[in-house]
């Protein structure tokens, strides 16, 4: 935000925020509310998509292998608890970066950023190996190769909405590990140390929370019921 | 400067809370993992299944809490900015329901005055794996040429 | 203490600690390009909102006149529309393709780029800031940023009217399949395409807009300035930034499915299609009605987007005007608030003849009704803030006026359509038209008209000139009722919207004459709007110059700065605020400025 304005200290003058947070934070807090409206929309599309047809497909039925698993392999749930784990996980480490920053422990700061940003890009490999596995299976926008639970012929929309979906989520995933890279590289170029805070981490902590958050939205709407 | 002690107040119970939430996401987790086992042997519309999702659905909830609360330290800030943000949540409530009942809704309709929809659900595919094979060599084919999707079937 | 460490750390990062503590206005050369391109300086973004804005609303407007023309003379034919439109308008007549493209710019500009960013964009930008005391934005370049996205998608939006298959002509609200399907109409094709890239680059631009409003304005207000001490206007553009920040988000999913639908051959949206010549579709198991449910969602809050900046400057204007206090000033804020809240639980409402589920109707009909409680709730206290002032007849006090003249008009009929019984009957007929035009087309180009009206002098430092401003409010007052009035008899006599030609219908032959008187008095109209816009552009370089700091006798902060405020506001410090913004004819004074402190023996509001 550079932004040269006529804000100076001095003259500033004016009244204190009335929740004791300064503005960009606020900003980002209901930049992520707006965002919870995109991810709920498409999240309540899906419900109504799946409550208007009358059969659906089995994920434990798709979802259903891992890498280097045999073929034919019929393990559910696995993969995904432990992308699941990986992402909270590196949530854990965003906090404690955070928690480091509020103490100005550069160090600290710089080690848990780069867990989290490995957890990311170990999130989003995660996905990337599951996306191509399934396409590989014949599963694409448009394509839908499972049945229903019942044996009856699915619609592409349990392909449509889970590649839309998760796709979308990656993205945020992705954009989350643009944003702790350059948080990084900020750090290790001492920005913060300069001017005496660590609150863009906090912000960009904010941001990789509520990618966790809506996994665990989606990893329950797709993966589990 | 002063901004760190202002933060000071703000950070809660600092690690050791973070170990305990951790914690706990993990176990709500692993329970929700458990009820998805567990669901897997139940037949598609007893009630026993719609309850254990609706356990699950609670579970996300509470997952989804303890990531708010701790995590992105909401429960730190003051009163008035968290009632900012959770009290517009609340449109979510009827968000989902007339959705939802209306998704419902529709499926009825077509049930009833949409005899060919009816049918279709009622068709099972025979030799499933046969048929898997055939359907993505056929996805494949569609694939060379997308742009004939919208030719006759 | 804490609020202020954390402030004033921010500052800092503000000014990228260059700068420092001098006061910077007074040192930073502007050039041409930072000043009136890319200015990050709110009172020249919403210039830019502004002018922008007209530009669309004579566009949107010259559109309407277009296809009114063929309305009123469906029979006739105009060479000269042929040397306009080309192709479009062989033979001096217009094609039904072009008609159907004509309404639906006609409808998008004016909901989305007139009314929401022409509107709210300029009076949020330039009013927040001065109202509630703070130099600028919480943050200037966002809000530089959400200007440049408005500008591209206006740019996009107006390359769709020359492409070759000519732009989207599926309604303003481009229900699938008109919108999924290229086969559909020669606009679904790359029409559609520019249609859906310019309102995702709109929804980027509101949300970064919405965001910094409501920052701003729970962040950056001055000392003293509590909530309940802000100006109405203030409230109702808070209000409005949160409906844009919680329902854009919805729209944008909503899109984002449309265009998978469009381009990557799945079903989203899109069932039991079969298309002439090509065969049945076999993009199968979506529903149409999903997008209508996503759309609305946007949709019924966007009409509130619309309305409420109106709302929030009609109660100021009325006020100051008045040179009375605006009445029952926390039932206005509970009432905006209250519409806020339902904005969000009615959208159903406009959906009642889709196959919408009955029962789940019926309690749209409930709460689409509640919403007349606290509309009703504001017009009386509009009505009874007039009683008995010592009220002042300027332009922006006569267009204040009509606005309520107007919301009650066409609040009215919203109570027949809020009934899904009623509305089986009167769905898609002109009575919609005539309803929605009044309540949320006209009534909110008044309240922007009389902010425009109300607000010049602050904006350019002199004043519009005021013969030309009664002319335009006569001409567009009574116009805009003999536009729309009659317009509810053909509603109800079941005459559908969205026709091109009525004459083979027997049942609606007979309002041939009708609909010519419409179309004359609509062109009349927007002739004296070319006649505002004259007033505007030429008083900007040429108007009476503003004399005193404070020519309306206004208690509000913005009327403590210069009379051409540079960047930053104030030249010193900010004023504090001592009192609410309506003290007017209180102790025998006429007016108390906000900046006045309480004094000992004062009576209480």
């Amino acid at each position: 935000m550079s932004t040269a304005t006529a804000t100076p200290g001095k003259l500033w003058g004016g009244g204190k925020s009335p929740f004791n947070v300064e503005y960009g934070k606020l900003m980002m807090w209901y930049f992520l509310m707006s965002d919870a409206f995109t991810f709920g929309a498409f999240l309540i599309s899906y419900g109504t998509v799946r409550f208007s047809t009358n059969g659906w497909p089995d994920p434990n039925e798709v979802f259903r292998s891992y890498p280097f698993a045999p073929e034919g392999a019929h393990a559910p749930l696995v993969f995904v608890s432990i992308m699941t784990f990986i992402l909270i996980i590196s949530s854990v480490t965003m906090v404690l970066a955070v928690h480091a920053g509020h103490n100005m422990d550069k160090k600290k700061v710089v080690v848990n950023l780069i867990l989290t940003i490995l957890g990311g890009l170990a999130f989003l490999g995660c996905q990337a190996w599951e996306w191509n596995h399934l396409h590989s299976e014949g599963a694409w926008w448009g394509h839908n190769p499972f049945l229903n639970h019942d044996g009856t012929a699915a619609s592409t929309n349990f392909t449509n909405f889970f590649f839309t979906i998760t796709g979308f989520h990656g993205f945020h995933v992705f954009s989350g590990v643009i944003i702790n890279i350059i948080m990084l590289i900020m750090t290790l170029r001492d920005v913060f140390e300069k001017r005496g805070h660590y609150l863009m981490i906090e912000k960009a902590g904010l941001y990789w929370h509520f990618v966790d958050l809506v996994w665990v939205f989606v990893f329950t709407c797709f993966y589990l019921i | 400067m002063e901004h760190t002690v202002a933060h000071e107040e703000h950070s809660g119970g600092g690690v050791k809370e973070i170990v305990r939430v951790t914690v706990i996401l993990s176990i709500l987790t692993a329970v929700e993992l458990a009820l998805g086992f567990w669901m897997m042997g139940m037949p598609l519309d007893s009630g026993l299944r719609l309850a254990v999702k609706g356990a699950i659905i609670i579970l996300m909830m509470a997952k989804a809490f303890y990531i708010v609360a701790y995590f992105m330290h909401l429960k730190h800030e003051l009163k008035n900015m968290i009632m900012t943000i959770v009290v517009p949540l609340a449109l979510f409530i009827w968000f989902i329901i007339a959705f939802l009942y209306d998704g419902n809704s529709f499926r009825h309709l077509r049930n009833t005055y949409d005899p060919h929809f009816k049918e279709q659900s009622t068709i099972k595919v025979e030799k499933k794996e046969e048929a898997k094979h055939e359907e993505s060599k056929e996805e494949k084919k569609e694939e060379a040429k997308p742009e004939e999707r919208k030719t006759v079937e | 203490m804490s609020n202020e460490a954390v402030l004033h750390a921010h500052s800092g990062v503000a000014t990228h600690e260059v700068h420092g503590d001098h006061h910077h206005e007074h040192h930073h050369h502007e050039t041409f390009i930072t000043k009136y391109v890319f200015s990050q300086d709110h009172k020249m973004i919403a210039k830019q909102f502004l002018i922008t804005g007209m530009v669309w609303a004579v566009i949107g407007g010259l559109m309407s006149v277009l296809f009114r023309l063929q309305l009123g003379y469906p029979e006739s034919t105009f060479p000269w529309l042929e040397d306009l439109l080309g192709k479009w308008a062989k033979g001096g007549r217009i094609t039904p393709e072009a008609y159907y493209a004509l309404v639906t710019t006609h409808g998008t500009v004016l909901v989305f780029f007139v009314l929401t960013a022409g509107l709210s964009g300029t009076f949020a930008n330039f009013l927040i800031p001065l109202q509630v005391g703070a130099r600028d934005m919480a943050s200037p370049f966002l809000n530089m940023l959400s200007y440049w996205f408005f500008f591209l998608a206006s740019v996009v939006m107006l390359s769709s009217i020359f492409v070759e298959t000519g732009p989207f002509s599926g309604g303003w609200t481009a229900y699938p399949p008109l919108s999924a399907l290229g086969a559909a109409s020669p606009g679904s094709k790359t029409g559609m395409d520019l249609w859906i890239i310019s309102m995702a680059l709109f929804v980027v631009s509101s949300l970064l807009g919405g965001l910094n409003y409501i920052a701003t304005i729970l962040n950056m207000r001055t000392k003293g300035m509590s909530m309940t001490r802000m100006p109405l206007t203030i409230w109702a553009l808070f209000f409005t930034a949160v409906l844009g920040v919680l329902s854009f988000p919805v729209l944008f999913s909503g899109f984002i499915l449309l265009i998978f639908d469009r381009n990557f051959g799945t079903s989203f949206y899109l069932s039991d299609i079969f298309i002439a010549g090509q065969g049945a579709l076999p993009n199968e198991g979506g529903s149409a009605i999903l997008y209508q449910h996503l759309f609305w969602f946007l949709g019924h809050p966007e009409v509130y987007i619309i309305l409420l900046p109106a709302m929030g400057m009609v109660s100021e204007i009325l006020s100051v005007n008045s040179r009375k206090p605006i009445f029952g000033y926390m039932a206005m804020v509970g009432s905006l608030f209250a519409i806020a809240i339902l904005a969000f639980l009615v959208w159903a409402h406009h959906m009642f003849v889709t196959g919408l589920n009955p029962f789940l109707g019926s309690i749209f009909v409930l709460l689409t009704l509640l919403i007349a409680v606290p509309s009703a709730i504001k017009v009386f206290n509009w009505l009874t803030t007039l009683w008995r002032g010592n009220i002042r007849f300027t332009p922006g006090m006569m267009f204040a006026i009509g606005f309520v003249s107007l919301f009650i008009s066409g609040g009215l009929t919203g109570i027949w359509l809020g009934n899904s019984a009623l509305d089986i009957h009167l769905h898609d007929t002109y009575f919609v038209i005539a309803h929605f035009h009044i309540v949320m087309g006209v009534a909110s180009m008044f309240g922007m008209f009389a902010g425009i009206y109300h607000w010049f002098p602050k904006m350019y430092g002199r004043y519009l000139n005021n013969t030309l401003g009664y002319v335009h409010f006569w001409v567009t007052m009574i116009g805009a009722y003999l536009i729309f009035w009659p317009m509810h008899y053909e509603g109800l006599a079941g005459m559908p919207r969205r026709y091109y030609d009525y004459s083979s219908w027997e049942s609606f032959k007979q309002f041939i004459e009708l609909n010519r008187f419409i179309s004359t008095v609509a062109m009349i109209v927007f002739a004296v709007q070319l006649l505002f816009l004259f007033n505007f552009f030429y008083s900007i370089f040429k108007g009476r110059k503003v004399k005193t700091q404070n020519p309306w006798g206004s208690n509000t902060l913005e009327w403590t700065t210069p009379i051409r405020p540079g960047h930053g506001n104030w030249p010193g410090e900010i004023p504090e605020v001592h009192r609410w913004a309506y003290d007017y004819g209180k102790d025998g004074k006429e007016f108390i400025p906000q900046t006045t402190p309480v004094g000992a023996d004062e009576s209480h509001h």
